[in-house]
């Protein structure tokens, strides 16, 4: 994907981060390559897949998403609800990259999610946001609140990563320099640049050019 | 004459009773005090034990101790040092949300934690926007007004000049406000972002009037608190002291006059004496697995919000209370609610960079009473809303974008402006708290919350979502792009004129219990369409007035003097 802010890094201006967020934000972008605690071995290429496929990421280098669901789960960081008519998210979690593996093995008769070809993984993925999954794991769980509960990780996990910060033009942390120039007449910081480009995605997407 | 004065001068002006702007630290955001805080024995009988230490706690906690009350809070959550626990981004203040589980049901669960429950020291005003309305007069008596929802036991004269005192404490700073009762706040409007200009052009051209503010974030000189810097983060927890929460409103001030804080506590049960009726204090436990503990007090004030007091008042059974405390009639946990509060953002040829100023800007109660003509009672607010890119990705996705279109649509984030409402749902005796079979680490049964939308409700969603579309539209936005989803929480443990239909009297006292009060969000019979933080604490520092002075403690009940 063409960066629409080339020439725009929120590391920049790091050395203006507060000690706390920049200790935190270190350590997440740590978490790439770190070897997974909650999901097991056999989970792990559905997961990785799994990610890649709703974040559209096929290239390296990639947001840990996967390491930061995972970290998220082994830590019991949840969101503070559970729906009464589904399972706690940790048992969600396997639930769903189960049934990703059942469906994949349904429809095209791959050994896994993981090894479907890149349509086949959005196919599965496309029927899972629309709640269109049934049988096996799926019966287990209220299949549209499972999507909005794995997306909801993996949101969290790719936009709170400064790279991700970067694609959108997003000036990141912002403490203690705070801004001086919020409009309204479209005002940049010094140490924000305007977009390079600025198509519509409503129109792109509505013609399929994506 | 007097309020006269104030408004021209400003904030020139303090509020009286209350040092806490002057005790922070101008270079440090921890609370002054906290290592030289007092500390209660838990057999030493104290005055007042608060459960809880959010708006209705901390400020009950700081009026009462300036009687000269010795005061304990117990607090669930953590001690903040926002200087190391806070931080500049969103998903790295998680821990600011109740984020232990509860379980949601009916047919519209509501999503619980992030931008409606709060744990720790401050409570969820450490994570609030910012926006402080006051409720309108006719709030306290929809029922007998608009045939809906249920009448206070109190009027919005009984809560004015609470008001304006916790305006000035926050302080409060926006234009002169023409809605409800009209009246000015304490600060001037802060400066508008080019989100709030592009939504107001639009309301302009659509005939919603809009009125910058109110908010709870300080707009020039207040004691050791300083101006906001118009980072953004107000939702992650306000590392600048500049938001109002009672972290640096009250609870500073709180500590100076002897109130101890014990974070990390919590409560298991209101602890009851069967021979006397009288509450003898609270049991708690100080860590995971640790030993119950009985902290003795005179009074008992529960404080948990809509969520938890419903939850610890079921907990507390006795001999006289079998179902709870306060819960002979079953109404223990009814009437919980929650306000509407869609969004619709709006795509922009220009960069708006929504991301930049405090969320909270410019508001709306045009549409906050009933009008007959749009077919259903009462109504909706209309206020700016930033949100920051995780926020804004789940807007995406819920429009139902995944994949390489997420991408597109997140890249353009800097493009779009949002809007949202807040309607003013209406109480139900289903909507409710109770008790699930699933137990806490502490091994306390864990709170299930269900709730349904009415008729009612939905259409005034329906139709406060048309508005703000029109907003946009009239506005010049290319696209629009609107999600569902709900806000605050109000009610449980209401207040009232009996027992059959309320579990609290009109001085916040549980019906036959001479000394156990709720001071929070959860005493509340109707929500309207405003932001409840204000009306909480106004709530606190009227309930802190009866008590200090023993009217709340009239054995009637009804509103004596």
């Amino acid at each position: 994907m063409v960066g629409r802010y080339p020439d725009f890094d929120v590391f920049d201006a790091v050395e203006t981060w507060d000690h706390a967020t920049r200790k935190v934000i270190e350590d997440r972008m740590a978490l790439a390559g770190r070897p997974l605690r909650f999901f097991t071995p056999e989970e792990e290429p559905t997961l990785r897949a799994f990610c890649d496929t709703v974040m559209a990421q096929d290239d390296e280098p990639r947001v840990p998403v996967a390491e930061f669901v995972d970290d998220k789960l082994a830590a019991g960081r949840l969101d503070g609800y559970q729906y009464a008519d589904m399972p706690d998210d940790r048992e969600t979690w396997r639930l769903v990259l189960a049934g990703l593996d059942e469906a994949a093995r349904d429809r095209f008769g791959a050994e896994g999610f993981a090894a479907a070809d890149p349509t086949g993984r959005e196919e599965v993925v496309d029927a899972l946001a629309a709640g269109k999954l049934s049988g096996g794991s799926w019966e287990r769980l209220n299949v549209t609140r499972a999507w909005s509960v794995v997306m909801h990780a993996v949101l969290t996990g790719f936009y709170s990563h400064p790279w991700a910060w970067n694609e959108i033009g997003f000036g990141g942390p912002a403490y203690p320099r705070g801004f001086m120039r919020l409009g309204p007449v479209s005002t940049l910081e010094p140490f924000e640049s305007p977009g390079a480009t600025q198509e519509d995605p409503v129109r792109i997407v509505a013609e399929g050019e994506v | 004459m007097r309020d006269l004065i104030r408004g021209i001068l400003k904030g020139a002006v303090g509020p009286e009773a209350n040092d806490s702007r002057f005790l922070l630290d101008v270079h440090s955001r921890d609370l002054p005090g906290e290592s030289t805080m007092v500390r209660y024995d838990d057999s030493d009988e104290v005055d007042l034990v608060v459960v809880g230490a959010g708006a209705g706690g901390s400020v009950l906690a700081q009026r009462l101790a300036r009687a000269g009350w010795r005061v304990v809070i117990l607090e669930a959550g953590p001690f903040w040092h926002p200087d190391e626990d806070w931080v500049s981004d969103e998903a790295g203040s998680h821990q600011l949300y109740w984020t232990q589980k509860r379980i949601i049901g009916g047919s519209d669960p509501i999503p619980m934690g992030s931008n409606n429950s709060g744990r720790g020291v401050g409570g969820s005003m450490v994570h609030y926007a910012g926006y402080c309305p006051r409720f309108h007069p006719s709030d306290f008596h929809t029922h007998s007004v608009d045939g809906v929802g249920a009448d206070w036991p109190i009027t919005y004269e009984d809560l004015r000049p609470h008001y304006e005192q916790v305006e000035r404490e926050l302080p409060v700073a926006g234009q002169d406000w023409p809605w409800g009762h009209p009246h000015r706040y304490p600060f001037s409007p802060h400066p508008v972002s080019e989100q709030g200009a592009v939504l107001w052009r639009g309301a302009i051209r659509a005939g919603v009037e809009m009125r910058v503010g109110p908010v709870g974030i300080v707009n020039g000189t207040f004691g050791n608190r300083p101006h906001c810097i118009y980072r953004g983060y107000c939702l992650q927890g306000c590392k600048v002291n500049a938001k109002a929460s009672p972290y640096v409103t009250h609870l500073p001030d709180a500590l100076a006059h002897r109130v101890e804080i014990r974070a990390d506590c919590m409560v298991a049960r209101v602890e009851l004496d069967d021979a006397t009726g009288r509450a003898v204090g609270v049991v708690y436990h100080d860590e995971v697995g640790g030993t119950e503990r009985l902290q003795r007090a005179r009074f008992v004030a529960v404080s948990g919000y809509s969520i938890e007091t419903p939850r610890l008042l079921l907990q507390s059974t006795s001999r006289r209370f079998p179902h709870g405390l306060g819960n002979n009639d079953d109404q223990v946990g009814r009437y919980v609610m929650v306000q509407g509060a869609a969004q619709t953002a709006g795509r922009f040829p220009e960069e708006i960079r929504q991301y930049k100023a405090p969320p909270p800007e410019v508001s709306s109660e045009q549409f906050y009473e009933t009008d007959p003509a749009r077919g259903f009672a009462r109504g909706f607010s209309i206020q700016t809303v930033g949100p920051l890119p995780i926020t804004w990705s789940e807007h995406v996705l819920a429009d139902g974008h995944w994949g390489r279109a997420l991408r597109e649509y997140m890249r353009d984030y800097n493009h779009w402006a949002t809007i949202g409402v807040l309607n003013e749902l209406l109480p139900h005796q289903d909507n409710r708290v109770t008790l699930a079979e699933e137990t806490d680490p502490y091994g306390l049964p864990v709170a299930r919350f269900d709730f349904s939308v009415g008729d009612n409700d939905q259409a005034n969603m329906d139709y406060s979502t048309k508005v703000i579309k029109d907003i946009l539209e009239a506005a010049g936005a290319q696209d629009v792009l609107t999600v569902h989803r709900y806000a605050h929480l109000v009610g449980g443990a209401r207040m009232g004129t009996s027992p059959e239909s309320s579990v609290l009297d009109a001085n916040q006292r549980i019906w036959g219990v001479p000394n156990v009060f709720c001071s929070d969000g959860s005493v509340m019979p109707t929500q309207g369409s405003a932001n409840p933080a204000l009306t909480i604490m106004a709530l606190a520092s009227r309930l802190a007035e009866r008590m200090a002075s023993g009217r709340a403690m009239d054995s009637s009940g009804a509103l004596v003097g």
